[in-house]
């Protein structure tokens, strides 16, 4: 079959673009609190107030003139990463694992010296990465020390783990893993495997790659069946509080698994994609409106959403 | 849900104006939906003769109405050295005024000429009943005998008014009069002649008529007069009888000039005034007739509005009134199909340019620049520039790219290759930015997508744009814009699938039959 029917998808409670845009984004996510998340700068300072726990921020350079203290200011730092606050589909991360001597080293191996971090963060600031050119700031910060536990579910780097929260409910969770194809990318049309999570304990559903269901990583050959995310209830509370942070009633939430801290939020979306349906073959309408229903009830604190969410959106 | 109301009240308010301005242009003022039909039109002339008395000289001629579905569309008039108005009497009689201070003694000539046309739909509405008007002269003692013997051997009240009136006519006009006849027409008049006898008669039978003068312009018409025509209504509509020979004529091409007791022409300060009619048909476009007839009938529809432009600006809103056409297929193409267009309405703008070279054409000058821009593009990525250097380097190679194609081209003796110069540029080098970062984040396949996205949605718009029923729809329906508008604040609602989702999400749909 080549086509499929649209009730059949309305069957199963798919979300398509159009919903997507005009009831989703277009009912829930008010577009003055947009900046909360496309700034990412703006994000890690509310989460930090809120007390909601985020890769620690070492410094921010927002004028050329930083650019020159930069070598002192970093004196003491072993590792960090350097970013554009505004930066579109990864672009201008610059990542640091350690020091040789007077370099930087980055985890090829290769070294940068002083000139280029320096030029690194005066591109960023002149908007060299930023959408539409636009004057950005360079954000730097702790780098992440990734847990094992996804060792050999991906190609390459780390998965983070999405989670799709509606108006403070988790509703679905994914995780992205890059393959040789993706060429070492998390972005599925690229061939990178989606991986639904689900949402009562935190271990893999269905994996899928280019839209068609698989059991082990085509590269590494690990059965993607056995990927569990470890402490699950804290993905999900970091997730459900990053609403009351951003007030976006349709967020995507991008966390990273700490080997010390735990959980961390890396970023916030609020335009999360689709294919998150397609990972775990089950649709959002569903979950969406039991959400509602619930929030016809009562208001709820995070813990509690997260409980609702745990028991009502298992497989 | 205030908002979804508020909403479709819109859409519904805008389709209406939309639809029901258009349904009055096409019904009321004639204007067609296909840009060549075509409709018959007559050319009036009107010739007065008059011996000018050698002083002052005014002279005044009874216009032609509009009536029975014909529609004056132009009038001009040739007379040198007079001073030219049109009055309207109170009986609502327009009457052209030529007047002079001085003329040479002797004899001078006007011409007045007007354009008519007849709209197929013209004048469907029934007029109402007419009261019977008064006769022009009682009948008294031995007429009035003669007169009611006369109409009850001719009126036979199981037959309509028609047939009646024909056979009092034929009566009339029969070549052995009857008694009654030579009586009656042997009756002093006051006013009138023969022709007011006979309404007279038949308004006695209680047939509502009236006397007509003018021109049915479908017969040959030479240096003729106006004729004399009787109308009577035959309960639904005026029928037109030619009272010499009592047929029945078709009033579609009657052209009315004269209604009322007033003379056709007068003149002060001269004498001998005659005047002398001919007729010519031909055919032009129904949308310029149409066009025209608005105008001199001095409907607002047509007067603000484009056709009230000079020629040069209604050229240029032809070509933008085809530009909201174009966003619509965009919004159709993107929202409703999902097809991935690399800028929003870059493709409408590059179906522009295909209109200046044709489509095969278009594709491969399109296709030459965005590649080898590309190429050019790519060299600039290890450098790191920042935007807007990027972007004005990248407007650089596009104008080298078309200076290229253009000069090799027409050293090789094909002038097609000049025709790039129709492509916009800055749009060019947007989209050559656009796809280069699309490659790099995304990688090719994504490039080729939203590239042949692109053209398709552009080759599309091309196809509809070049239409001639689409060029003459949003140019002679310039309403037709809100019923646009309409659909595209219906489609910006749209929460349904996509046709690319039944295929994104098929296997979606597979596993819920499976279950």
């Amino acid at each position: 079959m080549l086509l499929t029917t649209p009730g059949r998808l309305r069957k199963r409670g798919i979300v398509g673009m159009n919903m997507r845009n005009v009831v989703y984004i277009g009912q829930n996510n008010k577009r003055k609190f947009y900046p909360r998340v496309d700034d990412k700068l703006q994000t890690k300072i509310l989460a930090e107030e809120a007390g909601i726990a985020v890769p620690r921020l070492i410094g921010v350079a927002r004028f050329q003139s930083h650019t020159k203290k930069l070598k002192e200011f970093l004196a003491r730092e072993q590792a960090f990463v350097v970013k554009p606050a505004k930066g579109s589909g990864g672009k201008g991360i610059l990542v640091i694992t350690g020091r040789d001597g007077e370099n930087y080293l980055k985890p090829s191996g290769e070294k940068v010296n002083d000139q280029g971090i320096r030029r690194h963060v005066s591109n960023i600031l002149s908007g060299l990465f930023s959408l539409g050119g636009k004057p950005d700031v360079a954000m730097i910060e702790e780098l992440v020390n990734f847990s094992e536990v996804f060792d050999g579910f991906s190609f390459e780097g780390v998965p983070d783990i999405r989670i799709i929260v509606y108006k403070g409910y988790p509703v679905m969770a994914m995780t992205r893993l890059s393959t040789k194809e993706s060429d070492g990318k998390a972005n599925l049309h690229q061939g990178a495997v989606g991986v639904g999570i689900d949402i009562g304990k935190g271990h893999a559903l269905n994996a899928v790659q280019h839209g068609r269901p698989l059991e082990v990583h085509p590269d590494t050959g690990r059965n993607l069946k056995e990927l569990k995310v470890p402490d699950w209830p804290i993905f999900l509370e970091l997730a459900a509080r990053s609403y009351e942070i951003t007030e976006l009633g349709y967020l995507g939430a991008d966390i990273v698994l700490d080997k010390e801290k735990g959980p961390l939020i890396l970023e916030l979306n609020a335009r999360p994609g689709l294919a998150i349906q397609v990972a775990n073959n089950h649709g959002l309408i569903t979950r969406v409106e039991q959400v509602e229903e619930e929030l016809q009830k009562c208001r709820r604190n995070p813990a509690e959403r997260v409980a609702f969410s745990m028991q009502n959106f298992a497989v | 849900m205030k908002n979804k109301v508020q909403l479709t009240l819109l859409i519904v308010i805008l389709a209406a104006l939309g639809i029901g301005i258009t349904i009055y242009k096409v019904q009321v003022l004639g204007f067609s939906f296909n840009p060549d039909s075509e409709i018959e039109i007559w050319t009036v002339e009107s010739r007065i003769d008059f011996k000018s008395d050698g002083g002052p000289v005014k002279i005044s001629l009874n216009l032609p109405d509009n009536s029975y579905g014909l529609t004056v569309t132009e009038s001009l008039h040739q007379a040198s050295g007079y001073e030219y108005g049109v009055i309207k009497q109170e009986n609502g009689v327009r009457r052209a005024v030529w007047s002079s201070k001085k003329k040479k003694k002797g004899p001078h000539h006007i011409y007045y000429r007007a354009t008519i046309y007849r709209h197929q739909s013209a004048q469907k509405k029934k007029p109402g009943k007419p009261s019977l008007a008064p006769l022009s002269q009682p009948f008294e003692g031995p007429y009035l005998e003669a007169a009611d013997h006369l109409l009850k051997t001719t009126q036979d009240p199981k037959k309509g008014p028609v047939e009646n009136s024909v056979a009092l006519i034929n009566a009339l006009n029969a070549p052995e009069k009857s008694d009654a006849v030579t009586l009656l027409l042997e009756m002093p008049r006051e006013t009138g002649d023969s022709l007011s006898l006979a309404r007279d008669l038949l308004l006695k039978s209680k047939i509502p008529s009236r006397l007509a003068k003018g021109l049915i312009l479908s017969k040959k018409n030479n240096k003729s007069k106006l004729a004399k025509y009787i109308e009577i209504f035959d309960g639904e509509k005026w029928q037109l009888i030619n009272p010499k020979t009592a047929a029945v004529e078709n009033p579609d091409t009657f052209l009315l000039w004269q209604r009322h007791n007033e003379s056709l022409v007068k003149i002060e300060g001269g004498s001998n005034a005659k005047v002398r009619f001919s007729s010519l048909k031909s055919k032009i476009l129904a949308n310029h007739a149409a066009i025209k007839g608005g105008q001199h009938k001095q409907s607002w529809l047509v007067n603000f509005s484009i056709y009230s432009l000079p020629i040069s600006s209604q050229n240029t809103f032809r070509l933008l009134l085809l530009i909201p056409f174009g966003a619509l297929i965009v919004v159709i193409l993107r929202n409703l199909v999902g097809i991935q267009t690399s800028g929003t309405f870059m493709p409408i703008l590059i179906a522009l340019s295909f209109l200046q070279t044709t489509l095969l054409v278009g594709l491969t000058l399109f296709l030459i620049v965005v590649c080898v821009g590309l190429m050019l593009r790519s060299l600039l990525s290890h450098l790191n520039l920042l935007l807007v250097p990027r972007i004005s380097a990248i407007l650089v190679f596009v104008i080298v790219i078309y200076l290229a194609i253009s000069v090799i081209g027409y050293k090789m003796g094909s002038e097609i290759g000049l025709n790039v110069t129709f492509f916009p540029m800055i749009i060019i080098s947007w989209s050559i930015e656009r796809m280069c970062v699309l490659w790099e984040e995304e990688g090719g396949k994504d490039v080729l997508i939203q590239g042949g996205g692109s053209l398709f949605t552009a080759s599309v718009i091309y196809l509809f744009m070049q239409n001639s029923y689409i060029g003459n729809m949003t140019y002679a329906f310039p309403e037709l814009l809100l019923v646009l508008l309409a659909i595209i604040l219906m489609i910006g609602t749209y929460s349904g699938y996509r046709l690319s989702e039944l295929r994104r999400f098929e296997p979606m749909g597979q596993e819920e039959e499976k279950q």
